[in-house]
């Protein structure tokens, strides 16, 4: 966001700052407890078992504490331990089984999905927010799609999916007026019930999301540093290899992280494109709905497991690059 | 939209530290002020190529939704001249004619208010407690809210079957038994939303100042905090709004009849009428959320709708 459009709007520089402030804080406080969350808690287990009167504060947390282990907690550590001990003793049989069994094209399949939307909705995100930079006519635009992101980067499931098929279906508006100007989409493979049309219907959310992250960064970056690199005679390529490109990598690979997430996780719009189809959220529903030969149930644990751990990973990894991004960010 | 748009002309002025790039105006970058003008011009249309693509993108699959549930006009026959006849809203009024609809809607709604006000009482005095009397309660309260953005619905489920079913078997019959996940889910935002708006109205002073005229601690809660953060509290309820009319995974698998669950399967049967409901619920979740968007902009409340 440039100052400019900032200064046409006061009330928008409080917000944008305050943007920062709040993505910012979690990130950093975040990464300190994903390592050290267990700790915080044990810590006050370990107050309270050390006899020590424990605070308010510290007994204001019970009832939270209570409700996340009971209703999030406990369910997926009940998952996670029934992976690990399939027949009642230790073993990672299961595990191992999920990833090279009948489900692996589901893992691949949903790799490629996430990745592919996360990239290639990471690249688009940023162009839009590169392309917004310094942008100041016509003035209602950057305000709209400040607006518009927030409101797509939510708008995923049901209805989004039924939206392509009205557009891209076989019967869609778009696939007949491309086919009365020669262009035989269906013909050419493409389906939104494969790979590739899923990537393309998951764009819808994955660009606004990655424009919501790496705006703020966008923003950031100082027309001062620009000046000063040409005058002392950097080429632009230079300058975004030296200075644009290193500061807005870590807000760009943090932001296709979280897009990656996002679309691993994504369950409806699939779904509704391609209920048979092979990923791993639809192949958790067909576990979990009993359709598997008989001693096959645990392999539900297991795919839940590896997605939960993936996910943990993402946003592990994610936090310490938004640590980075936020020493440069602001809005 | 590029054609009618008024271009950026230079130069302009610039107000004073204003960070826009300059690189634009033409006394800013005298190291190639032959090639300038010619690359800027290249850029604009590169620029405004891009973003009337990226528009035509987020726009048509809307329109042509919009078509399909209003327009009886079959693809086969659809051209220049059939383009605007015979639209009508029969099929929304059918679809909102049906009892088992509003049902479904009611359903959601209940999970969406339960969900919004589970919330606030479990994260509200936190919060409050967090920004004014324990600082050190902040990570411990942002790291477990973060937790069910990596724990999506459609995995919970799993771990939910496994253990609720056998340990409490009616209390998953229930279609309220949602609402403690609804309100997991709807977490993150809900405690960014509050962490802000208290950061914003300097909570600590405002406590200060009301318990040394005398106020009780529920009085300082519910005449002094909650009035300041209404702003928070609307933009947690509207997010939540989004999140339970948008969740489906979890309310099909646990076989709940909610307006997410409700749209599938009547889109099945009639799929017209479904496409005009979906249209409907897609306009509404975006209204919900522009609101949201709008109030936290003319407040001047920073938070990330995303729940980061």
């Amino acid at each position: 966001m440039t100052g400019t459009d900032l200064a046409a709007d006061p009330t928008s520089r409080a917000t944008s700052a305050g943007v920062w402030a709040a993505a910012a804080r979690p990130s950093r406080l975040v990464v300190d407890d994903t390592v050290g969350e267990p700790g915080g808690l044990l810590g006050i287990v370990g107050r309270l078992r050390a006899g020590r009167r424990p605070s308010t504060a510290t007994l204001a947390m019970i009832p939270f504490l209570a409700f996340v282990g009971i209703f999030l907690i406990w369910p997926m550590a009940a998952v996670v331990v029934r992976t690990f001990t399939p027949n009642g003793r230790f073993g990672v049989g299961t595990l191992v089984r999920a990833v090279t069994g009948p489900y692996q094209s589901a893992f691949t399949n949903s790799l490629m999905l996430a990745g592919a939307s996360a990239v290639i909705g990471g690249v688009l995100g940023m162009a839009l927010a590169l392309a917004l930079r310094g942008l100041e006519r016509p003035r209602w635009l950057r305000p709209t799609i400040d607006a518009w992101s927030s409101v797509a980067s939510q708008l995923g499931g049901v209805p989004l999916a039924f939206a392509f098929v009205a557009a891209l279906g076989t019967q869609g508006v778009l696939t007949k007026a491309l086919a009365a100007v020669g262009v035989d989409v269906a013909g050419s493979g493409f389906s939104l019930s494969t790979l590739a049309g899923m990537t393309f219907v998951y764009l819808y959310f994955e660009i606004p999301l990655m424009f919501l992250v790496v705006a703020p960064a966008v923003g950031g970056l100082r027309t001062t540093w620009r000046e000063a690199a040409e005058l002392m005679g950097a080429s632009p390529v230079r300058y975004w290899l030296t200075v644009g490109g290193p500061i807005l990598a870590p807000s760009v690979l943090g932001g296709m992280l979280l897009l990656f997430i996002n679309a691993f996780s994504a369950y409806a719009t699939a779904y509704v494109l391609n209920s048979s189809g092979q990923l791993v959220p639809l192949a958790i529903r067909f576990v979990l709905q009993g359709n598997v030969i008989t001693g096959e149930q645990g392999l539900g644990y297991a795919l839940v497991t590896w997605t939960v751990a993936l996910l943990v990973a993402g946003l592990v990894l994610m936090n310490v690059l938004q640590r980075r991004a936020a020493r440069w960010s602001r809005a | 939209m590029s054609a009618v748009t008024p271009r950026v002309v230079t130069p302009r002025v610039d107000t004073p530290g204003a960070d826009a790039p300059r690189v634009r105006v033409p006394s800013a970058a005298p190291a190639r002020p032959s090639r300038g003008p010619a690359r800027h011009r290249g850029l604009r249309v590169v620029r405004w190529t891009f973003l009337t693509v990226l528009g035509l993108y987020f726009l048509v699959p809307q329109l042509a939704m919009a078509r399909f549930a209003f327009q009886n006009v079959p693809v086969v026959l659809l051209n220049a001249s059939t383009l605007f006849s015979k639209w009508s809203a029969s099929s929304l009024v059918d679809a909102l004619s049906q009892a088992a609809l509003w049902d479904a809607a009611k359903t959601s709604a209940m999970l969406a208010v339960l969900s919004v006000v589970l919330d606030l009482a479990l994260l509200l005095p936190l919060a409050i407690l967090a920004e004014i009397r324990a600082p050190r309660l902040r990570p411990v309260l942002s790291a477990l809210t973060l937790l069910p953005w990596v724990i999506p619905p459609i995995a919970l489920v799993v771990g939910v079957a496994a253990t609720f079913r056998d340990v409490a078997p009616g209390f998953l019959t229930s279609t309220l038994s949602l609402v403690p996940f609804y309100a997991i889910w709807a977490m993150p935002f809900t405690y960014r939303a509050l962490d802000s708006g208290l950061r914003a109205i300097n909570a600590r002073t405002l406590v200060e100042a009301a318990r040394s005229l005398g106020a009780s601690e529920l009085t300082v809660l519910f005449r002094v905090i909650v009035p300041n953060l209404s702003a928070s509290i609307v933009a947690a309820s509207g997010l939540t709004a989004a999140l339970v009319l948008g969740e489906f995974a979890f309310a099909s698998l646990l076989l709940k009849n909610t307006l997410p669950t409700y749209l599938v399967n009547y889109q099945r049967d009639s799929p017209q009428a479904g496409m005009a409901l979906a249209l409907a619920v897609m306009v509404l979740t975006a209204l919900a959320l522009g609101a949201v968007v709008h109030m936290l902009r003319r407040r001047g409340l920073g938070m990330s709708t995303t729940g980061f």
